[in-house]
């Protein structure tokens, strides 16, 4: 137990250097990657203290406890004097505050998370942390903005300053949103859900009251692509208007309205109502999904100067994830389509827990429930 | 038992866990951190709450909150936050004192004129300190204190004949021991050592002010020394440490003055406590390098760490001691004579001229000595040391 003492008396030598007499500093770090901010604050907390006062017993000293107890009003405090803007007002919040050490002392660590209203273009920053009570006081600010990293020093006479973007080419701008398009069709699982229930009977033929399987590839794919094309351009349509801001549905009724196609779809393979024109439906229920789309869209912004071109961009991107999806499941499916398994496994089967779980969502999202948390 | 047959391992031990411990605290001191105790101290207050200081510091702050035009409230509360930050060398205090009087919402009195012009003096942005005591003084042309703090800053920029005229106005106003502080440095620095020593001495018996006698005090040791009587230098250095009060400007002189000496022990005693203060751990690290103390390297890291600190922010106003960091603690003589020489384009007292000199002695550069020498020739001060420096630098010329 003796070396444990020794141990930790080291440590505090090595760990607690005598602090500096030194003019006040905060150090900012922060990436704004699109229209994602994050990064972490570093102030001193005799500055707090002086600001907003910790030292709640008095005695001199500050301890952990103390200022735990201000956690709050630290964040409230910080926050009220940074303004960072992208295309308008980000929104910041304070995650989690943690200790750090500098040449002077400890430090409050505050974590920062926001999101911007635009994702491209300079960005602009009003920091006005202490000025009023310490004229002396630099903010100190280290900013990856779009993975290229500026430095600055704020002070009462620069508290304002703009940092330009190196902003991403016309090329680049829709890349990101094909990318974007991509990426949420494959994780919308509701929407893959919708496409394979309408899918699924594509490379079946129902004779009577039987399925069996089709003759030809030709016949299957002829199906595949009625069912996409009138998806794809139904929600086409309602996501631009949606997106250019002329129609607007409340966000519950699309979610629910979502859910319940994807149940009709399913429901409709096991009980059959629609049978020859499937790409009636696939056009119906697309118009709602394009809705959903749209508010994908809205979170990720949409520039104001490429307004069109990124819309295209987005919608491209849905069409490239969904024709993955189909060249993934048509080979597979055709090969199988005689069997036993893929009729009664993966056709029949497959379209009740989908009808299933759609159902759970629609409990969820029209009464607001948690009941699978996917 | 075992351990007394295995002696070769304790070392051995003692190295890994050395070497698990360093890891371990650049893995606790260099990352943020969730401490677990609540009971743990992370900060101890300058000033504590409930001390006597403090709490009338407190009771004028609360006062310039709640009445902010009172002009009187707000330039006491900024001379008291200046003097704290002269007293302790802590810069946070000129910040608050700069603070006070920027929130001040009408024009500003003279007195409030003179503590801007002062922290203006500070942060060496002399031009503006020099309009600030002009307003004040064109407001109150009784101020002897604008006059005062002008002509100091005259005679950091070598302006003698400028600083002179506000020494002749402090006497026009009868404020003697003023006049003797400032008189006494122009005589000085124009190369009349044993007039200004005169002056000063002369000014000492009529100043009651303690501030006044120890920065009269200071100054007198200061010219004792160029005149080679290191005696008569201590016995003044003593006299104004005696006085009790805390300066770093006066603890940065008397040691300077022993390190001279060669009296490096007792500056490492001195300047234990003063580590805080970036110009006097400038010398406690020069002494505990000079006497081979292993303290040494951990304060020129800590030292390293400030000035990089100080750059962050633009921070220019300690050039001349992160130049003698760079020539005796890094051994980085040419740095150290950038450093000089961007501070020689400012400040021009014997110790600007000084650190010049020996950085460029150190390069072997003769042209970056050239003001450091031009300055000695036109001002014709005495300092023996400084024109041995000078020569040296001279020789450099004839290859």
């Amino acid at each position: 137990m003796k070396w444990m003492r020794i141990l930790c008396a080291l440590l505090m030598v090595i760990c607690a250097p005598a602090w500096a007499h030194k003019a006040s500093d905060s150090y900012l770090t922060l990436q704004i990657e699109g229209s994602k901010v994050s990064g972490h604050w570093d102030i001193a907390l005799r500055d707090i203290d002086f600001a907003i006062g910790l030292d709640a017993n008095g005695d001199g000293n500050i301890t952990w406890g103390e200022v735990k107890a201000r956690h709050t009003e630290i964040a409230a405090w910080a926050l009220s004097s940074l303004n960072v803007q992208r295309g308008g007002d980000c929104s910041l919040q304070v995650t989690e505050q943690l200790v750090d050490e500098h040449t002077d002392g400890h430090y409050s660590v505050l974590r920062l998370q926001g999101q911007c209203p635009q994702t491209y273009g300079g960005v602009d920053i009003n920091y006005r942390l202490l000025f009023n009570i310490d004229a002396l006081h630099r903010g100190l600010l280290q900013l990856q903005l779009d993975g290229r990293t500026q430095t600055s020093i704020f002070g009462p006479d620069t508290a304002q300053q703009h940092f330009a973007s190196e902003s991403p080419s016309l090329l680049q701008q829709i890349r990101h949103y094909v990318v974007e398009g991509i990426w949420h069709i494959w994780i919308g699982l509701d929407h893959i859900l919708f496409l394979l229930a309408l899918l699924l009977p594509a490379v079946l033929v129902r004779t009577g009251k039987r399925w069996v399987g089709v003759g030809r590839l030709r016949e299957a794919m002829k199906e595949v692509l009625w069912v996409v094309t009138s998806f794809t351009a139904a929600h086409s349509i309602t996501l631009s208007l949606a997106a250019l801001g002329w129609i607007s549905l409340p966000s519950r009724l699309v979610e629910s309205s979502i859910a319940i196609s994807v149940v009709l779809a399913a429901a409709n393979n096991l009980w059959p109502v629609v049978v020859g024109r499937r790409w009636m439906v696939a056009f119906g229920f697309g118009l709602i999904h394009g809705f959903g789309f749209a508010s994908v869209l809205a979170d990720l912004g949409l520039p104001k100067d490429a307004l069109a071109i990124s819309l295209l961009g987005f919608n491209v991107g849905v069409e490239l994830g969904q024709l993955v999806i189909v060249a993934a499941f048509l080979p597979v499916a055709f090969t199988l389509r005689h069997l036993p398994l893929y009729r009664v496994g993966v056709f029949m089967g497959g379209s009740g827990i989908t009808m299933l779980v759609a159902f759970i969502w629609f409990l969820e999202r029209a009464f607001n429930l948690r009941i699978l948390g996917f | 038992m075992s351990n007394s047959k295995q002696p070769a391992n304790v070392p051995c031990r003692i190295f890994a866990i050395g070497v698990g411990l360093m890891l371990a605290s650049f893995a606790l001191c260099a990352e943020p951190y969730l401490p677990t105790l609540d009971s743990t101290v992370l900060e101890r207050l300058p000033l504590q709450a409930n001390n006597q200081s403090a709490s009338a510091l407190n009771q004028l702050r609360t006062t310039v909150r709640e009445r902010p035009a009172d002009a009187e409230a707000a330039a006491q509360l900024a001379e008291l936050y200046f003097d704290t930050a002269m007293a302790t060398g802590d810069p946070r205090y000129a910040g608050y004192a700069r603070a006070v009087v920027a929130g001040y919402p009408l024009a500003l009195t003279p007195a409030l004129l003179l503590q801007r012009g002062m922290l203006q003096q500070y942060q060496h942005n002399f031009e503006a300190a020099l309009k600030d005591f002009e307003d004040a003084l064109a407001q109150d042309p009784q101020l002897a204190a604008a006059h005062a703090w002008r002509g100091a800053i005259y005679l950091v920029q070598a302006n003698y004949k400028a600083a002179d005229a506000e020494c002749a106005a402090l006497l026009r106003m009868e404020r003697r021991a003023l006049w003797g502080a400032c008189k006494g440095l122009v005589q000085a620095y124009g190369g009349q050592l044993d007039a200004a020593y005169a002056t000063l001495a002369q000014a000492l018996p009529g100043s009651q002010q303690p501030g006044n006698r120890l920065w009269l005090l200071t100054r007198m040791a200061e010219v004792s020394a160029w005149k080679q009587q290191p005696t008569q230098a201590e016995e003044h250095y003593r006299a104004a440490l005696a006085l009790g009060i805390d300066d770093s400007y006066l603890l940065a002189a008397w040691s300077d003055f022993l390190l001279d000496q060669k009296r490096y022990q007792e500056v490492a005693e001195r300047l234990a406590k003063w580590e805080a203060s970036d110009p006097l751990l400038l010398r406690l690290a020069l002494a505990q390098r000079l006497l081979g103390l292993p303290e040494a390297g951990r304060s020129a890291q800590l030292l390293g760490d400030r000035f990089a600190a100080a750059t962050l922010r633009g921070d220019t106003t300690h050039r001349a001691e992160e130049a003698r960091y760079q020539l005796y603690l890094r051994q980085n003589a040419k740095e150290a004579q950038r450093l000089a020489a961007l501070n020689f384009a400012v400040q021009r007292e014997p110790r600007d001229a000084r650190i010049l000199l020996e950085a460029a002695i150190a390069t072997g550069d003769l042209a970056a000595a050239q003001p450091a020498r031009d300055w000695l020739q036109s001002s014709g001060f005495e300092d023996a040391r400084l024109h041995k420096l000078a020569q040296q630098t001279g020789k450099l010329a004839k290859p």
